[in-house]
């Protein structure tokens, strides 16, 4: 756009939640003067329809080509506002917004005159940046209406089912042998005791009859590339050493196998035959062999006979799929306490987890369905269930694994229902978790049936050498006494953790896990299904423990978003990206490739010899390539170098030293900033904040830039480390940067408490007001007669440093 | 004045239902700041600590869970004058075992700190430190003990040094300290 910029500026009071602290009247008169600007109109409510007509009025009649509305959170209205002038004809992207409630009004009730001259200069930075908008284009790319599901627990049946039904092709991807998961390893499910297998296993039927799915079992991802509406998936299927088509799943190989080995399925308690599958019930129902135990004696090969299903020369396959969706349901793996050398698991005979009692309970399980004591096959008389093994336990996994409680409740009722009052029920535990539906209804069954709780965590368990009984030793805090229980039989109700191979899982799709190691969602409660890579969604445990009904809503929901994309043709991509100027790029000259390295995504390629390429489809905008080019030759649309330069300008020109020029990511530190505002968390009023996408954008030269014009204080703010940033790692590539940096600033002769990098994240509004009131602290302490002097001493180093951008 | 005080102590002693007035809220905020007690706010009351406690195991009135429960809610003078925060024998067993790594132990000590700044330190203590205070050594070794030394052929006892020991006690304020609990 090289027509001159007409800026129109739309002030809104948001009823009192603005115009109750700021002077309205004043702000209106100082945006009026500054350049560019043309109009200027105050809203009570700007974002209502009335408030939304103003501005469509406005572009009509004064002719505007950009837009500002000094409002609330451009994380809240941004959309809004973009939508409204759309309407009247202009390019979505010449808008901006300027943030005067939650960094301004609701901060800074006490004292109004500051905030309505911050009110201010906020909106004189984002006039700054307006001047200099451009025009973007959203970008289309083709949409591959199939897609692919990770895991085939009952999460990933009900999204592949789902989608089948929709009309779209589905590759569901199993690791193991069968689908089915977890949930066709129990006996019964809460809180209703249907038998699980009974209620799973048509819907695995369905799976495999399904004319949209494809089953690709015993197999292992590789590799993903491609974006949104385009991925290229590399799959490994392992060797079953059977042709699938030829085995009809009769099973007389498995009758004439003379070898046995410990079955998994059965927590290694109960054996299954070399060539076997692991559980009647599995799908697909295809034989296989285990080589590792097989003594080739060729006994099945007679028994398949004519089938001629049996091919011992059988090598791993690899197969590739196109996709346009992709939803992981990995699902999660229990806790094995062998570390945890209080509880004696792996020590005492008779101390399983909950998922060996879940396979001794039911009827088709290694014993038939007797629950019976490995160090002498006698039934217990008294069974203590310990909660919490490995969970809620900060030095183990800090979370609650939600599940344990209700499973140790169904697994008592269970017992209990077996054996009546021959065998008497203790559960050690530290809270009852029992929400959702019909769960609190169970656990009074539970009561009704004479199961002793107490209340206490269990802390130790020893054995008698003898009867080879258990000593569990807790406090029952509701006596307030220590207690020691002797019990036959010892349960760990151990915690749910992220399933192995989850950290490969991540790294070949790009997703991000959290501390937990789970995956991680895009937002915790708007976006709980989607991950921060478009395209890619979560299902089921894998994201955090989940029962049954929990994950199969979630696997709907899956699926229902997935068809979002893979309903339609094409599927628009945010023209927020990165663009490479050939011209400037020195890869053409000298082997660089420091975007290619940088970009979180994979998605620049820098060839010897020629400029480095950005696939747009790949590219999520996080500007961390424009940041580390060291020539300057990338550009991020709509967060350019110009853009910010201006409003570094307009932030300073008036008292810098007085200021803290700060710098924050969009989704973690921003929303921290606006959540200290939706709070009323008061702090100095001496913040002035630029908003970019990532903290990873950050260019050492905007801080030199501040520096230079004078500020006070420079801050950096990004999401936490390790897991938080949005675009997986720009807050690690901007800590190498600005650490850097602020050795070579501290050389220089700055003040080190000057320059701050620091981690807030989208819920931490306390933090972010803590933190302006520290740094404001520090500055007053050093005061403008060093800050100025020390400025001035800087400034010559400064300008040498910028002189490049400076042209 | 002090009859109004004797009035609402005498109240106080009668009722069993404890009431809001009885907490001080800050009192969390402090213990928070001392080293070791940080994590106060963070025990969920599962009573690991207690169970294995070997103090719990044989006084019926040492529960280490009930005193971080009184510290959270702010009983401070009930806590502070109680007797039993001396009984703690420092093993750390309790903060090992945590799941919440609330330094229980370090927590008591801060506990017993506070207690002598208001005035509570139990009989033996003071003892112990009025012996260290004269002798040098925690209790007066008799006479016959050191005969017997010598009849055994062990060396003599290293001499104490009562000034210096003073000086310590003057400088460190536990002079001072222990002049206020002695009254």
């Amino acid at each position: 756009m090289s027509e001159e910029p007409r800026i129109g500026v739309f002030v809104c009071h948001c009823g009192l939640n603005i115009a109750g602290v700021i002077d309205i009247n004043e702000v209106v008169n100082y945006a009026s003067a500054l350049p560019n600007v043309v109009y200027v109109k105050d809203n009570r409510y700007t974002c209502a329809d009335p408030g939304q007509e103003e501005i469509r009025k406005g572009i009509e009649e004064r002719k505007l080509n950009r837009v500002i509305v000094a409002a609330c959170s451009p994380r809240l209205h941004e959309p809004t506002f973009r939508r409204c002038i759309a309407e009247a004809g202009l390019n979505p992207y010449v808008f901006e917004m300027a943030n005067i409630r939650e960094f301004s009004s609701w901060c800074h009730p006490s004292t109004p005159k500051e905030a309505t001259e911050k009110a201010r200069e906020i909106i004189k930075m984002a006039v700054a940046k307006a001047r200099l908008l451009q025009p973007l284009e959203t970008m289309e790319v083709p949409v591959t209406n199939k897609a692919l599901v990770l895991g085939g627990g009952i999460a990933g049946i009900n999204a592949a089912l789902d989608l089948a039904d929709m009309g779209f092709k589905v590759y569901l991807v199993e690791k193991k042998e069968s689908i089915g998961g977890h949930m066709a390893q129990l006996d019964k499910t809460f809180p209703t005791l249907d038998c699980s297998i009974c209620i799973e296993g048509p819907k695995m039927v369905d799976v495999s009859r399904h004319p949209n799915i494809e089953i690709i079992s015993f197999a292992d991802l590789l590799r993903v590339e491609g974006y949104v509406g385009n991925f290229r998936v590399r799959i490994r299927k392992n060797p079953r050493y059977i042709i699938e088509e030829n085995c009809t799943g009769c099973g007389e190989c498995k009758d004439v196998c003379p070898i046995e080995y410990p079955n998994d399925w059965d927590m290694n308690m109960g054996v299954r035959k070399t060539i076997s599958v692991p559980f009647d019930q599995a799908v697909p129902l295809i034989y296989g062999i285990n080589m590792d135990h097989c003594i080739e004696c060729y006994k099945c090969v007679d028994a398949c006979g004519a089938r001629q299903a049996i091919d011992f020369s059988q090598e791993p396959e690899e197969v590739e799929l196109e996709v346009g969706a992709i939803i992981v349901a990995t699902g999660f793996d229990i806790y094995l306490p062998y570390d945890n050398s209080l509880y004696g698991y792996g020590k005492y005979d008779n101390v399983i987890t909950a998922l060996e009692l879940e396979r001794l309970v039911l009827a088709a399980g290694p014993t038939g369905g007797k629950v019976i004591r490995a160090s002498d096959g006698k039934k217990p008389k008294s069974v203590v269930f310990i909660q919490c093994v490995g969970s809620r336990d900060v030095n183990k996994y800090e979370y609650c694994s939600g599940f344990c409680c209700m499973y140790a409740l169904k697994n008592s009722i269970l017992i209990k229902e077996k054996y009546h009052d021959d065998v008497e029920i203790y559960i050690v535990y530290m809270d009852m978790r029992t929400h959702f539906k019909g769960y609190e209804e169970f656990y009074l069954r539970a009561r009704e049936m004479g199961i002793n709780f107490i209340r206490g965590r269990a802390i130790h368990i020893l054995e008698d050498s003898k009867t080879k009984n258990l000593i569990i030793r807790a406090e029952d805090m509701t006596l307030g006494e220590p207690v020691e229980i002797e019990a036959e039989l010892a349960v760990l109700c151990t915690a749910a953790i992220p399933s192995k191979g989850s950290d490969e899982t991540a790294r070949i799709l790009n997703v991000t896990r959290g501390t937990d190691g789970f995956f991680m969602e895009s937002h915790p409660k708007l976006k709980p299904i989607d991950t921060a890579v478009d395209g890619i969604f979560l299902a089921g445990a894998c994201q955090a423990p989940k029962d049954i009904p929990y994950s199969v809503s979630q696997g709907s929901g899956a699926a229902a978003r997935a068809a979002t994309i893979l309903s339609k043709p094409t599927w628009k991509i945010e023209p927020i990206i990165a663009v490479v100027d050939p011209e400037k790029c020195r890869n053409t000259k000298v082997k660089c490739g420091i975007c290619a390295q940088r970009c979180p995504y994979g998605s620049i390629k820098a060839p010897e010899g020629k400029p480095a390429q950005v696939t747009m489809a790949m590219c999520h905008g996080c500007g961390t390539c424009a940041a580390e080019c060291p020539s300057d030759a990338i550009t991020q649309m709509h967060f350019t170098d110009a853009q910010i330069f201006a409003q570094i300008q307009a932030a300073l020109e008036e008292n810098p030293e007085e200021k803290i020029l700060a710098f924050l990511c969009n989704w973690c530190s921003y929303a921290g900033a606006d959540l200290a505002g939706t709070s009323r968390f008061e702090y100095p009023p001496t913040i002035r904040a630029i908003r970019v996408m990532c903290s990873g954008r950050v260019d050492r030269d905007f801080v030199l830039e501040a520096f230079r014009r004078g500020a006070g204080m420079v801050l950096v703010a990004a999401c936490h480390l390790p897991y938080d940033c949005h675009y997986i790692s720009g807050n690690w590539k901007m800590k190498a940067r600005m650490e850097a940096l602020a050795m070579i600033l501290e050389k220089l002769g700055l003040s080190p408490e000057r320059f701050r990098v620091d981690y807030i994240s989208a819920a931490e509004g306390v933090k972010f007001a803590e933190l302006i009131k520290e740094l404001t602290g520090q500055m007053e302490t050093l005061g403008k007669e060093r800050i100025r002097p020390e400025n001035e001493k800087l400034r010559p180093t400064l300008e040498r440093m910028l002189s490049r951008k400076r042209k | 004045m002090p009859e109004k005080d004797e009035n609402r102590e005498k109240e106080k002693a009668q009722r069993v239902v404890l009431r809001i007035t009885d907490m001080d809220p800050e009192f969390k905020y402090g213990i928070r700041k001392i080293p070791g007690a940080e994590k106060i706010m963070l025990c969920f009351q599962c009573g690991t600590c207690t169970a294995d406690c070997p103090i719990a195991r044989f006084s019926d009135s040492y529960r280490p869970r009930k005193l971080m429960r009184m510290t959270q809610l702010g009983l401070k003078d009930r806590v502070l004058s109680s007797e039993v925060i001396w009984l703690c024998a420092a093993c750390f067993t309790c903060v090992d075992h945590c799941p919440q790594d609330v330094e229980i132990a370090s927590v008591l000590r801060a506990l017993r700190n506070l207690a002598v700044k208001e005035g509570h330190m139990p009989i033996v203590h003071r003892e112990i430190a009025s012996n260290v205070l004269k002798t040098g050594y925690a209790y007066k070794i008799p006479k016959l003990r050191l005969r017997k030394r010598e009849e055994q052929g062990l060396p003599a006892l290293p001499k104490a040094n009562p000034e210096s020991i003073m000086k310590l006690f003057d400088i460190t304020g536990f002079s001072k300290t222990l002049e206020k609990v002695r009254t």
